[in-house]
Order: C-alpha cells, then structure tokens, then sequence
C-alpha cells in the first residue's frame, strides 16, 4: 500500500509519485544510503522499469505502506522515504520500521527526526496499534538510534557480527516502543484536537 | 529452495518437502494444541493457494526449507529464512506440528542438522531466531545447538491472559570468532 498525508512540522509523509522514482533509484545505488544496512536499503539498484514493477507490487501489498517524505525547501521533490510493515498481518497490533532514509545532500537539517516523530503520530494517536519496533539498526548508526531513543524507544536486543560492509562486521541494536511510552511522553501530539461532550452540543 | 536430505539420530531426518507436507503442516497450525506459540490460526487452505506456497518456497533464493520426518513419518518442518548472502545471516524457524511427540528430542536433532547444514554447507556465519520465551522446549533445543540470548522482546504477544515476552537467539559458526554474548537466559 501507499500511505497518505500525514503533517508534521518540516516534513509531511505523503502519497509517492512517479516523479519520486529517480529519487529511490538515486538512493538505492548510493554506498552513503546503503552503508545503513537493511534499513537503508528496500531493493538494490535497477533500472527505471524495474522500479515501476516495484512499485506496482508495494502498492498492492496490503501488509506494508511506503510514504514519500516531503519537506519545504525541497521543491515537491521527495527528501527521503518511510516504508513499514505490519507484524503479523492481517491482525496485527505491531508496525516494524523496513525502511526510513533521508536523502543524504540533505541530512543535518532535522527532517529525519521530524518524519520519524510524523510517522510515530499516525502509528499511536491515528492507528492506535500497540507497539513500534525497529530491529535493523547497526550499531554504529548513531544518527538513528538517537531519533529513536528520543522517540521513547527502548533498545531490546544487540546481534553480534550482523551486517557485513566496508570489509567488515558491524553489530545490530534492536529497539520497541509502546503505546504507553508515546502516551506518557507525547501526549500533546495529536493528529486532531479534542472533540466537546456530545451530551452538550 | 528446498533442502536435501540429512540423516540424523534417533529415527529423525530433514527431508525435501513436498506439497502433500505443505497441506498437513497448514491443517496442524489450524489446532490449539501446535499453536499456543505460533500465529492466528487462520489460513487460505484453497488447493491453488498450497500450490502457490510451495512453489514459491522452491524457487526463493534466500531460504532452504525442509521436512521434519521422525521414524519415516512427517511431523513438522524447519528451514532457514531470510538469508543475506552478503553477510552470511540467516533466521531459522521450526514447526512440529505432532503434539504428541513434544519431549522427544525431535527438535534437539532437528535445530543440529539444520545448523550443522547452514555452516557446512551454505557457508553462513551466523543464524538468529525469535521464540516466545515460555516455548521451553523450542528455546532449550535452540541452546542445545549453541544458540544465545541476545535479546528480549517485552509484550510481544498476549494470549490467554498473559504477555508472553520474545526470546532472540544467535549463533555463530565455529569458524568465526563470536564476539560478546549476553548471558543465556534464565527465564520461562
């Protein structure tokens, strides 16, 4: 599936477009982009057709949702791109992050944690599931883990010698964080503001 | 892909799967008494959809299943999944879907062959899995085979009144140097 709009203060999760394509082929052949490991890296670099089969495939698959990350100094020209998957589906109360890259000639400016606080918005105070979890971090990934250990994360799990790159190993965290976690931390976070008393209107 | 044939001890084999394996193992997830620990207990069981399943399960290029056969009777299966041929990762899972057989040490011999298998032949690394940590049994068979904790999952699952938390397990070819465990895990 293809995800919707969801605002946050500098980015807004949006629909993809078939202009963002370049973008994803861009990322996906760029050893800064896919140094991250598995969370930098949807596919491996192809070309324009194979992209487009790509996405045909996402935008039937009813167990994951890709976004497109928009900012405004970018032109409507996506920064970056947020993919999750639903643990479980179709009954899932948990969303594991696959993906979550921002555009590397653009990084520094906030647009990661923004997006990364944007889409924990729509998966507690929209979706209302249960738990977020995160198991591709490597770590030495300090950008990442910091989003997430602001978020409220908790980090669960350390796998040793996980992802191979740049002639050696690299060792994995593992992170989830609950929906009381984003309640106690972010509970003036919401998608909408509060409805009166029906019996008063 | 599908795994060839390992001769263990004990009565118990990893053999080729075939699609009449497939159609049992989805009939035994859809009973309580194999799926305490496994998903929801619902399945597409059309013809056509078994089809599609081990015909995808042959051609993937990043997993290696196999049936469990104990004195030349199915009674689960077991594979090695997600495997990252760069890094040399994989994740293993195990299913025994005959009940009345826990206790036999079918997994134990099982979770060898497989790890056994993944190092000698397939040149892996390392191997990792998720198991609920009250699945006792499947999480000792895991040990047994050099498997430790390296993770623990609060509330992954709640079933029957209670949280179950998740149990992650790694283990390392003998070949390569293992790096820092955390202490195996006493809980269950």
């Amino acid at each position: 599936m293809f995800g919707g709009t969801v605002r946050g203060k500098t980015t807004t999760l949006r629909v993809p477009r078939d202009a963002d394509l370049d973008a994803h082929k861009r990322w996906a052949a760029d050893m800064r982009v896919r140094r991250a490991g598995p969370i930098g890296r949807w596919h491996e670099p192809a070309a324009s057709d194979t992209w487009k089969e790509r996405w045909t495939e996402q935008a039937k698959d009813k167990t994951s949702v890709l976004w497109s990350i928009d900012a405004p100094d970018a032109a409507e020209q996506a920064v970056g791109y947020i993919r999750i998957r639903f643990e479980g589906a179709p009954h899932s109360d948990k969303v594991l992050l696959d993906q979550f890259v921002i555009d590397p000639d653009r990084s520094g400016r906030g647009y990661g944690w923004d997006a990364a606080l944007t889409l924990h918005r729509w998966i507690f105070d929209y979706m209302h599931l249960r738990m977020a979890v995160v198991d591709r971090i490597a770590a030495d990934d300090v950008g990442r883990q910091r989003i997430l250990e602001k978020l409220g994360h908790q980090r669960f799990g350390h796998g040793h010698h996980v992802y191979y790159r740049d002639g050696a190993y690299v060792d994995q965290y593992l992170y989830q964080m609950e929906l009381e976690a984003w309640d106690d931390r972010w509970s003036g976070e919401r998608e909408y503001p509060p409805l009166g008393d029906e019996k008063a209107l | 892909m599908f795994g060839p044939r390992l001769e263990g001890a004990n009565g118990v084999a990893l053999r080729t799967p075939t699609l009449e394996d497939h159609k049992t193992f989805v009939h035994w997830m859809l009973e309580p008494e194999a799926t305490r620990f496994w998903g929801g207990r619902m399945f597409d069981i059309r013809d056509e959809a078994f089809a599609e399943r081990h015909t995808k399960d042959a051609e993937s290029q990043n997993s290696v299943t196999w049936s469990i056969s104990f004195e030349n009777e199915t009674v689960g299966f077991t594979g090695l999944f997600d495997i990252d041929w760069v890094s040399r990762d994989a994740e293993s899972g195990i299913f025994i879907g005959r009940h009345d057989l826990y206790g036999r040490g079918i997994a134990s011999e099982t979770i060898r062959l497989r790890t056994a298998f993944a190092w000698s032949e397939l040149g892996l690394q390392r191997v990792h899995n998720w198991i609920s940590i009250r699945n006792r049994g499947s999480r000792r068979a895991n040990e047994k085979a050099g498997y430790r904790q390296m993770g623990l999952m609060k509330r992954y699952v709640f079933r029957s009144g209670q949280w179950y938390d998740d149990w992650q397990g790694e283990v390392f070819s003998p070949d390569i140097p293992a790096g820092t465990f955390v202490p195996p895990s006493t809980g269950g």
